[in-house]
């Protein structure tokens, strides 16, 4: 343990984490739950727990603890319940899109990649939705998940195939 | 030919990490599975995640954190002094508060005290007694009509606006109305008047009646009060006596304006109809009545 990393215990550093954590924790969770409540209130207790534990955390461990911690309890409290993911609407506009190569309606096969989305099995999910919703970068979310990059292209490479099989016959070029 | 994207398990994974080689990449696409994977791939991206207010959450966490105990140690204790305090005023309104009966006209109620006597309410009439400790101090309150059944014991005796009506165990009617009346039908009562020095000693049979201040003592022969039985008699009473015990037991007020109330009546009514007492009581005074809602206007 180095003597020169800022401490938890001291509440700049420890908001400075939690800004800094907080949102992609939550998602990770909401990935997996689809509980938004939920998912913030693990992610909340970790937090807590956190700063009980201050002085035995340091701050390079703060981010794995609050992944792993988060990703712990949600697994302790959940024997993994159908998710329903509520997508908000796209954040971009369509219409500056190049023009549709696919026939149907652009709306009803939104509808229809988040229902696809939700039947994937949650390993799948949660890595797929981490890397196109939120942007994260492979090696980011194998920091999260605690993952090698490797099976994390497993992963995105296998929620592509099923997304695939599902809406295949839903695109016509 | 089998495709790259199907036999190797990170093919996906690396395009879309743009991580294929520039060979991998060209052959892919100018695949027909590209533009599918492309769409999706496309699409997904423009779905919008979660909403998460961190600052908001930021808050709930510090408000379960902030330890606050010196406040919270003061909000505890004012917390306990004022529970403390409830409950200390609520026993002593308890232990000081009242039991009371009430009847309205035409009712009557039976009530067993703690000690087994038993006091029949007669009509418009109230007993009330303390809650607690009655039997250290057995006393109650009454106003209107009621007979006693006392068990015998220890002192029992029965406040009234007349005086008080001390007892050993025995029988006895009291009429606190606008004249007072006692009578006793079992045992011995004493009944000692407000403000005066002296008291009646009454045995059975023996009654005492105050009239506007003026003391009266009688003998009586009924063994038990004719109001018991659902009848009011009267010997040689004054009209407005009579038309006062009408009230109780009918919902009616008399306009008296046109007659002399101070005539007296010697008879009964029962309280079971109010036409029926109202001819038995008037009739022979040779009085007429007119019912007009809820009052009776009475004429000579």
């Amino acid at each position: 343990m180095q003597e020169n990393e800022p401490s938890i215990c001291e509440e700049k550093n420890y908001n400075e984490l939690f800004r800094k954590f907080y949102e992609p924790a939550t998602k990770y969770i909401y990935y997996k739950c689809g509980n938004l409540q939920r998912a913030e209130d693990i992610v909340q207790n970790v937090f807590i727990k956190l700063w009980k534990l201050c002085a035995t955390i340091t701050f390079s461990k703060a981010k794995s603890y609050i992944y792993t911690a988060s990703n712990n309890s949600f697994l302790n409290e959940v024997a993994h319940e159908k998710v329903v993911l509520k997508h908000q609407k796209a954040v971009t506009e369509h219409s500056n899109h190049e023009s549709p190569d696919f026939l149907i309606e652009v709306e009803e096969f939104r509808v229809k990649l988040k229902e696809a989305i939700n039947t994937l099995n949650p390993k799948e999910r949660e890595v797929f939705l981490m890397s196109r919703v939120d942007q994260k970068t492979y090696k980011e979310i194998a920091e999260i998940t605690g993952l090698t990059v490797k099976a994390i292209e497993r992963r995105m490479s296998k929620a592509l195939k099923e997304l695939r099989a599902i809406l295949g016959k839903e695109i016509k070029i | 030919m089998k495709k790259n994207y199907e036999t190797d398990e990170s093919f996906l994974g690396r395009w879309i990490a743009g991580e294929l080689s520039e060979e991998e990449r060209i052959a892919f696409e100018q695949t027909n599975a590209f533009k599918e994977f492309h769409i999706i791939n496309k699409e997904a991206q423009l779905l919008g995640g979660p909403t998460i207010d961190v600052e908001n959450a930021l808050k709930t966490v510090k408000e379960k954190l902030t330890p606050k105990p010196k406040r919270n140690k003061i909000i505890k204790l004012w917390q306990a002094i004022s529970v403390a305090a409830i409950v200390i005023f609520s026993t002593g309104i308890l232990l000081t508060s009242s039991k009371t009966y009430t009847t309205g006209i035409g009712e009557s109620q039976t009530i067993i005290l703690a000690d087994g006597s038993t006091v029949n309410l007669n009509a418009n009439s109230s007993l009330s007694y303390k809650r607690f400790f009655w039997s250290s101090n057995k006393n109650v309150e009454l106003t209107g009509e009621a007979y006693f059944s006392i068990t015998k014991g220890d002192d029992f005796s029965v406040e009234t606006s007349k005086g008080i009506v001390a007892v050993l165990g025995t029988e006895f009617n009291i009429k606190d109305r606008s004249n007072f009346d006692l009578k006793c039908y079992e045992g011995k009562v004493q009944f000692i008047q407000n403000d005066k020095d002296h008291s009646f000693i009454l045995t059975k049979g023996m009654q005492v009646s105050i009239e506007e201040n003026t003391l009266k003592q009688a003998i009586f022969t009924e063994e038990t009060p004719t109001w018991k039985k659902g009848v009011s008699t009267f010997t040689e009473q004054p009209l407005s006596e009579v038309l006062e015990e009408l009230a109780i037991y009918f919902d009616v007020t008399f306009d008296t304006r046109n007659i002399d109330t101070t005539r007296l009546f010697s008879g009964s009514f029962y309280h079971t109809d109010m036409i029926t007492a109202l001819k038995a009581t008037l009739l022979p005074m040779g009085i007429t009545y007119k019912k007009t809602g809820k009052t009776i206007v009475l004429s000579e």
